[in-house]
């Protein structure tokens, strides 16, 4: 569907009724200096920002005109701050960023996650004196997007904090739905892995949770983060139950050093009872789509078979749409960057 | 001879049951006389005379967990100025851990320490000698030797004694020494790299949980060496309902188990940390405010004894740090009383029963011999107003670490002097 250039409802969702935006064919203004997490985004933030993103991806897809888009950032600075490894997601916001014509510095810094731990506020001191507009950061610990917030002027975008939230991806694994399927609202989806240990998952639970999908999630016991039950989702621990009749399943990243411990006793094992196969996606609803948020663990959360598959599977959709989301969340926060200085 | 005499106060002291308008008379840092009504004129001659004016006069507080940065981070904050942030916190007798750098697991370093202390005045030092050598939980430190040098119990810090076979052991030990052993009762290896609490808000926040469970582990089984041993023991810290129930069941059998807690755990539940503040970076954490309502019950009812302020020094730079790898702790000397009054305002506990936790109780656990205003006891004392009422900043706190989980937050309760065997130590 596409939602260019008019006030594109989405389906099964009230109409937002914000004076603040008009539709997708304007930038999003949202309420918030940063975008730290989905939680606390109101349901009206969250769809102008997937309609806008809708928007950009028909953009991009169109190619009628060669980018950048637009010059919403043209001569605006924007950083990513990367204190954990990352292709995808950093590469992505790159290209969003370019898109709107911004100028765009990486700083990956490397280290021992203690010394991360010691050099934020100090990287964000020196960054600062360079007026950056947006500060797009990952790190290893939660809460640090929020810390850094704190201490510079640009706005922030959390690309990635510890455990805690992923809301850049979870905006485009709900865009990426919605331009596949045409809604949200009550598609059965299934969350599945290492969810104790996953800002992805959280970052889902709240979008998908808000925009009235039926959420549940599937890993082994000892990978199940406590009171989870409280965030309104239902828990299985058997893939092939917690997959029935779902229509999207979205396998997490098993993280290695998880592989072989106390929390699952191997590889193998973690595969036969917890890796998607196309046997087990079976299960699933007929027309079922299959995500994964990258980078994957093949034959351990999931065979190459069933990610590789065109008809079922979002995974390449999903970096493709990420641009597009990331490009709305870019140009949102512009604003907020460009009224501070 | 020097003779000071306290009038028109309001006496208040737990042994004696005794709240009423009344005097104390100090001789040579003694208590000789102290009684309801005003002194007579025999007990005013040659005497120095101070008029309370109405205020409380207690049983200086006798604080039984407090962190020293000094020796090894002076520059947080050395001696000299924690004993007399101690005294401006109505605190005559603080209680220092081991865990100092070097690790305090040697006579000569609880003498030296001992030494040092009575030249700065201030509160009174008394120290704990470390239960294991470099509290590494393995070899049993000179326990005795440290004993005979004045250690008033022996703990290994904020690490638990995870062996059962080197805690029967150090129990043991320090039954035939009569001396408590203090244990700070974490199980490790369960909470790991936690970062808080364990529940819906570190699931909410990201952050990697700790059980609650954890506490209870080890007193349960340390119950069944204190059986083995008769040994008494201590519980610090105590923040979760298992480890009180645990704690209630052992004093019911009769066992010589005692326990305190500290402001956060009945103040303040993990809630607090929905920001990341990392002033609300505990050891042990913030609980549930299940924990919370259980530790308040278990002050009123006598299963927690004490309170201690829980005070450990922290450098600014280790807090400034996202809330997993900040350091834990938080100032706590200079809050102790207001604090715990906070507890009396709030109807939870009678004066008297708050003042018998931050005193006499704390010195009946180690042996101190103070708590009290009784003829013949050091006249260490605290005269505070209950009900002044000011806002808690840790930029105003005396101890050079200001780090406090409390900033902003109202309080009543405001220390006018503080004397230590009849002398002022502080004075408002």
């Amino acid at each position: 569907m596409t939602g260019q250039s008019q006030t594109g409802a989405p389906d099964g969702a009230a109409s937002p009724k914000s004076t603040r935006k008009a539709g997708s064919g304007s930038p999003v203004s949202l309420p918030h200096r940063h975008l730290l997490g989905i939680e606390g985004l109101s349901p009206i933030d969250i769809l102008a920002l997937i309609d806008r993103g809708d928007m950009f991806a028909d953009l991009i897809q169109s190619d009628t005109a060669p980018p950048p888009f637009s010059e919403t950032l043209r001569g605006r600075t924007i950083i990513n701050l990367f204190f954990e490894n990352s292709t995808r997601t950093r590469v992505s916001f790159e290209l969003a960023a370019k898109h709107l014509g911004g100028s765009v510095l990486n700083i990956n810094v490397a280290g021992s996650s203690v010394k991360k731990g010691e050099t934020l506020l100090d990287t964000a001191t020196t960054l600062n004196a360079m007026h950056p507009h947006i500060l797009v950061v990952r790190h290893n610990c939660s809460g640090a997007a929020k810390l850094l917030s704190q201490h510079v002027d640009a706005a922030v975008i959390n690309a990635g904090d510890g455990r805690h939230e992923h809301p850049t991806q979870a905006l485009l694994d709900a865009l990426t739905i919605k331009r596949r399927v045409g809604r949200i609202q009550g598609l059965k989806i299934a969350i599945c892995g290492d969810i104790a240990n996953s800002r992805v998952a959280r970052s889902n639970i709240h979008l998908l949770a808000t925009l009235g999908a039926e959420i549940r999630l599937v890993c082994p016991t000892t990978l199940l983060p406590a009171a989870i039950d409280m965030m309104g989702v239902e828990v299985f621990t058997d893939l092939e139950e917690g997959i029935r009749d779902a229509d999207i399943v979205m396998m997490l990243r098993l993280q290695t050093e998880r592989m072989e411990g106390t929390e699952t006793p191997s590889q193998r094992e973690y595969f036969n009872l917890f890796g998607l196969d196309r046997t087990k996606l079976m299960r699933a609803a007929p027309n079922a789509l299959i995500m994964h948020p990258g980078p994957m663990n093949r034959g351990v959360e999931i065979d190459s078979a069933t990610a590789d598959d065109v008809e079922k599977s979002l995974i390449r959709t999903q970096v493709e749409i990420g641009v597009a989301a990331r490009m709305a969340c870019l140009e949102a926060l512009a604003g907020a960057s460009g009224d501070r200085r | 001879m020097t003779r000071t005499l306290f009038t028109n106060a309001r006496l208040l002291d737990p042994a004696q049951a005794l709240d009423a308008p009344g005097y104390l008379l100090a001789e040579d840092g003694l208590i000789t006389a102290a009684g309801a009504g005003s002194a007579d004129t025999t007990l005013r001659k040659d005497a120095e005379i101070i008029d309370c004016k109405g205020a409380c006069l207690a049983p200086g507080l006798v604080d039984m967990r407090v962190q020293s940065a000094d020796p090894g981070a002076e520059h947080l904050e050395d001696l000299h100025t924690l004993l007399h942030a101690a005294a401006s916190g109505g605190i005559s007798t603080i209680v220092a851990l081991p865990n100092a750098k070097p690790v305090i697991d040697d006579a000569s370093m609880i003498d030296s320490l001992s030494l040092r202390a009575t030249r700065i005045g201030g509160a009174r030092l008394r120290l704990y000698g470390a239960a294991t050598r470099k509290l590494r939980g393995k070899a049993m430190a000179e326990l005795g030797l440290m004993a005979e040098a004045g250690a008033v119990g022996f703990s290994n810090g904020n690490r638990c004694i995870m062996d059962s076979l080197v805690m029967r052991r150090l129990l043991a030990y320090s039954a035939m020494l009569d001396r408590p052993f203090i244990q700070h009762c974490e199980d490790h290896d369960l909470t790991a790299a936690g970062e808080m609490n364990e529940g819906e808000t570190s699931t909410r926040l990201g952050l990697i949980g700790a059980p609650a469970e954890a506490e209870a582990i080890i007193i349960d089984r340390d119950l069944h060496l204190i059986r083995m041993t008769g040994a008494r023991y201590h519980a610090a810290h105590i923040s979760t309902r298992a480890a009180i129930e645990s704690i209630r069941r052992a004093k019911a059998e009769g066992l010589p188990v005692t326990a305190d807690t500290a402001p956060p755990y009945f103040m303040l539940n993990e809630m607090a940390v929905s920001t990341y503040d990392t002033a609300f970076k505990l050891s042990p954490p913030l609980r549930s405010e299940d924990d919370r309502q259980a530790v308040i019950a278990a002050l009123a009812d006598g299963t927690i004894d004490a309170i201690a302020s829980d005070h450990v020094p922290v450098d600014g730079d280790a807090k400034a740090q996202p809330f997993g790898p900040s350091q834990p702790g938080a100032s706590g000397v200079d809050t102790l009383l207001a604090l715990t009054l906070s507890l009396v305002h709030q109807g939870h506990l009678e004066l008297l029963r708050a003042l018998e936790l931050l005193s006499l109780a704390p010195s009946t656990i180690l042996d101190l011999g103070g708590g009290a205003l009784i003829p013949g006891t050091a006249a260490d004392l605290v005269m505070f107003d209950a009900d002044s009422s000011h806002i808690i900043r840790g930029s105003a706190f005396a101890s050079s670490s200001r780090v406090t989980p409390f900033e902003g937050m109202p309080v009543q309760g405001r220390v006018l002097a503080t004397y230590v065997a009849g002398a002022p130590i502080f004075r408002a």
